[in-house]
């Protein structure tokens, strides 16, 4: 497995260093270059040229694509000139709480997902599979803003049960004190992702059980709830791991449009607003770091399934 | 007759092959068993009905404000379903919103497809190095979110018709491109390729004879996902402040004009263009399932 | 309870099959795959079920344990499992039977194993399901001391790997070992050897044999293989199109056949063939396909002895002691079940007791079969001629890679230094067991891998010294010939596309031209002229070896590679295929390095043999001379492992089949690569690499230290 591990983890550099040129290129393709994205709208020409000599971005761009990564070390990602702070604070601040919607939410998708499928799988070509699988389709199908709007007709104003703004505490322990202002982002977030995830465990039974090894768990006496549960679950799930890792940059994309429908407090909020207000410094920051944690959670979930996979674990 | 066995091989004694319908034939008769993409092609004949021939039939006025009109309710006189903040006629708009954004999702949703496909049949098909710097580019490309992407894209650039099919394009071509890149990686390696290659064939027989022609199913069916997505692309870009600027419109930028009037109860700005999206969506997923299983009845044979 | 009166208190059957029948539904149509079939078997009895693909032989298996595929169904007649039936047995009486007074093994150790679940935890599984009483830690004792029983070396350690990391023979001991566990009165094997091996074939058999015997339980053997159920079995049942054509003992069985299938059958066995040089007896046709149920006999199609009786009336399983009458229609299941029970009785001294058949024309009684047919014409002998083909040291190895960037990691050594030289006109049998290197010597001969070694000289001259050009064009020279026909044509093509690719490829003729060529060639394989406008998966089996044999020849080559051609077919479809290789061998002077597993495919056609082991040629001769006198002692191991297809011959002599496995490629042993299984090595066979030498004379060679002799060899033939 160390093979597979130490491959797959200079994949990821790689992958990474890839990241930081594109981000680096969104850079230069701002109107005005760098020094309007930092120094604002309102930097004078003497300004910018001043800038640009002090900051080095007159120099070639190899140079200053290097400079760029040296601040990148050191944690600079410059300073958002709407919010008179540094970028890298205000991420400090809110990429935990992304992570927590987005967790409660992916959490909540697969509890939904996982028997939704089985039960598609089991079913298949009956009108509740037919049922299911047009509904899953058309949640696929529902903007994520959609989804959240109706929610907010439904359940905050039709039947005010829920708040329609999400909680604005300053820690992530804050947010989950204040569980109900949770429910409908959370909710609306993971109703998005169970259409996808039904729909790949209704396949991934449905070729599990189609496996001959089904056959032999049959032929030793096995009831098909037994069966169901004991082999073809476990091997279904397996998968499912690497899903996750893909679907890493799906979560980010809703995160931010479901925080910026119930001013949810993330990064994706900051984000929205900084698009709003052309405040590229955190625009670029945002995106260089949800592209790291997509990076490294992809890493993450391919190594999960190297560990749940024995195939995989043993071998090489 | 006196012997148990035939002299020589039985030419022609074996059963006769069964002759099988055509692939177009056999497609058709998968598809109309298949409930689901039945109603997908009925949908979209409605919905590609509705917002081409409609305006036809229904004329509106579609181009000049009209303020003291605005915002009207459904049932008001000449106006099925209201009017907008701007004073549009909501059924008019939509069929034009409907246009807008049928024709951005389709020319998206193709040009990925055709880009993706090439990137991904050049990078299966040489393979070893090629293949690992090509698909970490997409690696890369893949780990920043669409959505985070566009905002800043969108940030940059001012939106017209062709500048959002690019850039929609432009961060869809990665699903077509692994996908076709796996399935080149694997056709590549077919019995089929290597008998012609034993016969002195070369690279370009080998890609446009053999590994395209059967690749080209996974390549359709996932066009039409791609179509669907591009349609989905277009309204989150509206949600975000990305459309193109009146009078035109599509139903990406309906809805969310509609949500700024969610507090006051104005349920037909949101309703109709949020429904029509879902429905149009769904549609081009449907098909795609059902070509999916079509293409797949075929190669299991 | 009805069953358990049988006349003359014969003991009760543990299963009887009464005209079961079966359906299978399909989106657009309707197999009826068993249609009245009635079989017993008495506890502690093996019964071989056999038949070529399609004939219903794995249904029936399936249906005694309710196991049958999506849209299969039982829809007439009883399986009578101990007084229970099994037919209509609700879903928990049959779970109770699964596994627990029922073992069942499948036919594929690789995709019939959890990949997720250790093997004690699949081995220890039925133990918890059917014994109330036992814990896991008990269970999992019984499963080792059962891992231990089917000779699974280092059981304990083996519990807690997973089933990949076992070998395919080992994986299914391991399958053997989960149907055994709770010692089951009845197991029923599926072809439990056709994916492995003839060593490990052998071997998982014997395992079967003991363990039968320890247990003292009874076994149904579904296979396709006669050899295998010549040697395995107390009774056989041959099957055709969802009958039973014929029921014996099987002495009497294999000594007089009495329905013509079965006779036509035994007769296209290249083992049967009276020589060497002769064509074998083929069985023209296909079975029908079932979908609608055959009116009148449904071998009469193909039968040489049909009569518009065979067609239009359906003939009975009988009795053969009396001369078979006219079987009366109302002659039902039951007093057909009776007859049996009462013979099986009274005769079991008598060869050919209890021997049924369902045939209006059987082969009559005291003639042979094999000298009741006329023999067809010897194929012309072909006289050797000059050498076409020549290896030299050839040796591939293939870079064992993982980590990253593709570190290399150990090479696989898949062909160790090989030096062979093929005549201009001969069949070159080129023999091993999978893994040793022949399909990849084969490829290296047809130009799709480039040799890491040695020299491959065509016609005189070295191929590796051939400019760009003359590659090309030496392209045309040398055919392929696939094992699979199905994954060698692109799917998406037409038939003809297909057979004009090699002449669009180099440029031959205009297409004119190369449609008559083909048309010519369709001619040549006995196909119809009309298959240019079809698909390849619009024909059989067979139909698309022959197509695949058509456009290896499409270029006129000299020399044709065939890589196991016909494993993948029925014996009756393969003796069309082999005469017809033949056949074309003689109008045009081709050469075949003819690649087989099967020692009697290539015993029939093969010139000159040559046997691989381990990416090693460990001996090369004339055919008859090595098969009649081997040398070396893989050679002749591998010969005694073989199953013959004659119960007779399969009991007597001194056989020494082959023990162990094969090592792996990645660390082949050093010096003789045979020596770790080889009965007589001694310490040079690990230090040196055994000379070549030729003892028995010239063109007989052996790569061995320790050559058999010739006196041993007199005495074991």
């Amino acid at each position: 497995m160390t093979g597979f591990l130490v491959k797959r983890f200079l994949q990821a550099l790689v992958v990474l260093f890839l990241v930081s040129i594109i981000v680096f290129v969104l850079l230069h393709m701002l109107p005005g270059g760098p020094a309007r994205a930092i120094l604002g709208p309102k930097g004078t020409p003497q300004q910018i040229e001043q800038f640009n000599h002090q900051q080095g971005y007159d120099r070639s761009l190899p140079t200053q694509y290097f400079m760029y990564l040296k601040r990148l070390f050191t944690g600079d990602l410059g300073d958002s000139y709407r919010l008179n702070s540094p970028v890298f604070e205000l991420l400090k601040q809110r990429l935990p709480k992304t992570l927590l919607l987005t967790v409660l939410s992916t959490a909540l998708a697969v509890v939904i997902a996982v028997p939704l499928g089985l039960l598609q799988a089991v079913r298949r070509g009956k009108a509740s599979d037919y049922a299911l699988t047009g509904l899953a389709f058309l949640l696929y199908a529902t903007p994520v803003f959609f989804l959240g709007l109706i929610m907010i007709i439904l359940f905050a104003q039709v039947f005010p049960v829920f708040p329609a703004e999400a909680p604005q505490g300053e820690s992530v322990g804050e947010l989950l004190g204040d569980f109900t202002g949770l429910v409908l982002p959370v909710v609306t977030m993971a109703f998005g992702i169970v259409a996808m995830f039904s729909r790949y465990m209704r396949s991934a039974v449905l070729d599990n059980l189609t496996e001959e090894y089904v056959r032999t768990a049959m032929a030793k006496g096995q009831s098909s709830r037994r069966i169901l549960v004991r082999h073809v679950l476990r091997n279904a799930l397996i998968p499912l791991a690497t899903l996750l890792g893909l679907y890493l940059p799906t979560l980010f994309s809703g995160a931010l449009v479901v925080e910026s429908m119930f001013n949810y407090p993330g990064m994706g909020l900051l984000f929205w607003n900084a698009a709003q207000g052309s405040d590229f410094p955190v625009l670029l920051g945002v995106t260089l770091v949800v592209g790291i944690a997509t990076v490294l959670g992809s890493l993450l979930t391919d190594i999960l399934y190297a560990v749940l996979d024995p195939r995989i674990r043993s071998v090489a | 007759m006196t012997t148990t066995t035939a002299p020589h091989t039985a030419p022609g004694h074996e059963e006769a092959a069964q002759a099988t319908p055509s692939l177009a034939r056999r497609t058709l008769q998968v598809f109309t068993g298949n409930k689901l993409a039945l109603t997908g092609v009925v949908l979209l004949a409605l919905l590609l009905a509705f917002s081409y021939l409609g305006p036809l039939l229904y004329d509106t006025e579609q181009t000049h404000t009209d303020l003291s009109q605005a915002n009207l309710s459904p049932g008001t006189e000449g106006h099925l379903l209201g009017t907008t903040d701007l004073g549009y006629d909501m059924v008019g708009r939509l069929m034009v919103a409907g246009q807008t954004s049928l024709e951005i999702g389709l020319a998206a949703g193709l040009l990925a497809t055709l880009f993706g496909t090439v990137y991904g049949a050049v990078s299966g098909y040489f393979g070893g190095w090629v293949d690992a710097a090509m698909m970490r580019i997409t690696d890369a490309a893949l780990a920043i979110p669409a959505m985070f992407l566009l905002v800043v894209v969108a940030a940059i650039i001012t939106p017209s018709k062709g500048v959002l099919i690019l850039i929609i394009a432009a961060v869809a071509w990665l699903s077509p491109a692994r996908l076709v890149r796996g399935e080149a990686l694997s056709l590549r390696n077919r019995e089929y390729v290597q008998a012609m290659r034993m016969m002195g064939g070369g690279g370009a027989r080998a890609v446009f004879k053999h590994i395209v022609p059967n690749a080209i199913g996974t390549v359709i069916v996932n066009c039409t996902f791609q179509i669907a997505d591009a349609i989905l692309y277009v309204s989150y870009l509206a949600f975000l402040g990305l459309s193109i600027p009146p009078p035109s419109a599509d139903w990406g930028s309906m809805l969310s004009a509609g949500i700024t009037y969610t507090q006051n109860g104005y349920w037909w700005l949101i309703f109709p263009p949020g429904i029509a999206i879902v429905l149009v969506v769904a549609a081009f997923n449907f098909i795609g399932d059902g070509l999916r299983d079509a293409f797949e009845v075929r190669l299991r044979k | 309870m009805d069953d358990m009166e049988e006349p003359g208190g014969a003991p009760a059957p543990l299963l009887r099959i009464d005209d079961l029948r079966v359906d299978i539904a399909s989106r657009d149509r309707t197999v009826h795959a068993l249609d009245g079939v009635s079989l017993e078997l008495a506890p502690g009895e093996a019964l071989g079920i056999v038949g070529e693909s399609g004939c219903g032989k794995t249904m029936t298996a399936l249906s005694v344990l309710g196991l049958l595929p999506p849209g299969g169904a039982v829809t007439g007649g009883r399986i009578l499992f101990d007084g229970q039936d099994l037919a209509a047995a609700s879903a928990p009486t049959l779970q109770d039977v699964r596994g627990n007074t029922v073992g069942m093994v499948f036919q594929d150790p690789l995709t019939s194993l959890n990949p997720t679940m250790t093997i004690g935890a699949q081995v220890a599984e039925p133990l918890l399901l059917h014994r109330a009483g036992i814990g896991r830690k008990e269970a999992w004792a019984r499963a080792e001391e059962m891992l231990r029983l089917v000779g699974m070396p280092q059981p304990a350690e083996r519990m807690k790997s997973y089933p990949h990391q076992l070998s395919g023979g080992m994986r299914q001991r391991v399958a053997i070992a989960m149907a055994l566990v709770c010692e089951p009165k009845l197991l029923i094997a599926d072809e439990p050897t056709t994916a492995l091996d003839v060593t490990t074939q052998h071997q998982i058999l014997e395992l079967i044999d003991t363990l039968r015997e320890t247990l003292g339980m009874a076994m149904i053997l579904v296979t396709h293989d006669l050899g295998v159920i010549a040697n395995r079995v107390d009774r056989v049942a041959v099957m055709y199109a969802g009958k039973v054509a014929e029921q014996s003992d099987v002495r009497g069985l294999f000594a007089r056949p009495r329905h013509r299938y079965t006779e036509a059958l035994f007769a296209a066995l290249p083992e049967r063939a009276a020589d060497r040089g002769t064509e074998l007896h083929t069985i023209p046709g296909l079975p029908p396909s079932l979908t609608v149920r055959p009116t009148g006999c449904r071998f009469a199609p193909r039968c040489s002895f049909a009569t518009e009786k065979c067609r239009e009336r359906e003939p009975e399983l009988a009795l053969s002691t009396e001369p078979a009458p006219e079987p009366g229609a109302e002659s039902g299941a039951r007093p057909l079940a009776e007859a049996l029970a009462g013979a099986a009785e009274e005769d079991t001294e008598r060869p050919g007791a209890g021997h049924r058949f369902a045939c209006f024309h059987p082969v009559p009684y005291g003639d042979a079969p094999a000298e009741q047919v006329v023999t067809p014409p010897p194929a012309a002998a072909t006289e050797p001629g000059d050498v076409l083909l020549e290896l030299d040291a050839l040796v591939k190895e293939f870079p064992l890679t993982g980590g990253p960037f593709a570190r290399r990691r150990g090479t696989v050594s898949a062909v160790g230094g090989v030096s062979l030289s093929v005549r201009r006109g001969e069949t070159y049998g080129l023999v091993g067991e999978s893994g040793c290197g022949k399909t990849t010597l084969g490829r290296i001969v047809a130009g799709l891998e480039e040799p890491t070694g040695g020299t491959v000289r065509f016609d005189g001259r070295d191929l590796s010294g051939l400019s760009r050009a003359e590659r090309r064009a030496h392209r045309r020279r040398i055919q392929l010939m696939f094992q699979d026909s199905t994954a060698a044509m692109d799917p998406r093509m037409r038939v003809g596309e297909i057979l004009r690719e090699p002449l669009v490829i180099q440029g031959v003729g205009t297409r004119a031209d190369q449609e008559r060529l083909t048309a010519e060639l369709l001619d040549a394989v006995g196909l119809p002229r009309g298959a240019v406008h079809r698909y390849p998966h619009e024909f059989s089996g067979g139909q698309r070896q022959r197509l695949g044999l058509a456009r290896a020849l499409t270029l006129s080559p000299d020399l044709v590679v065939a890589d196991e051609p016909v494993s993948a077919l029925d014996v009756s479809v393969q003796a069309q295929i082999l005469n017809l290789m033949r056949e074309l061998q003689r109008e045009r002077g081709l050469t075949y390095l003819f690649i087989s597993h099967d020692l009697a495919v290539i015993r029939h056609l093969a010139d000159t043999v040559g046997v691989m082991y381990l990416g090693r040629l460990v001996e090369s001769g004339p055919a008859e001379q090595v098969y009649a006198h081997p040398l070396h002692p893989y050679t002749r191991g591998l010969l005694d492992t073989v199953n013959v297809p004659d119960p007779a011959a399969a009991s007597g002599g001194d056989r020494e089949p082959l023990r162990g496995e094969t090592p792996s490629a990645a660390k082949p042993p050093s010096g003789c690569r045979f020596r770790t299984r080889c009965p007589f090595a001694e310490e040079v066979c690990a230090s040196t690499e055994p000379p070549v030498s030729t003892p028995n004379g010239a063109g007989h060679q052996v790569a061995c230290h320790f050559p058999l002799a010739a006196t041993r060899l007199a005495s074991a033939v």
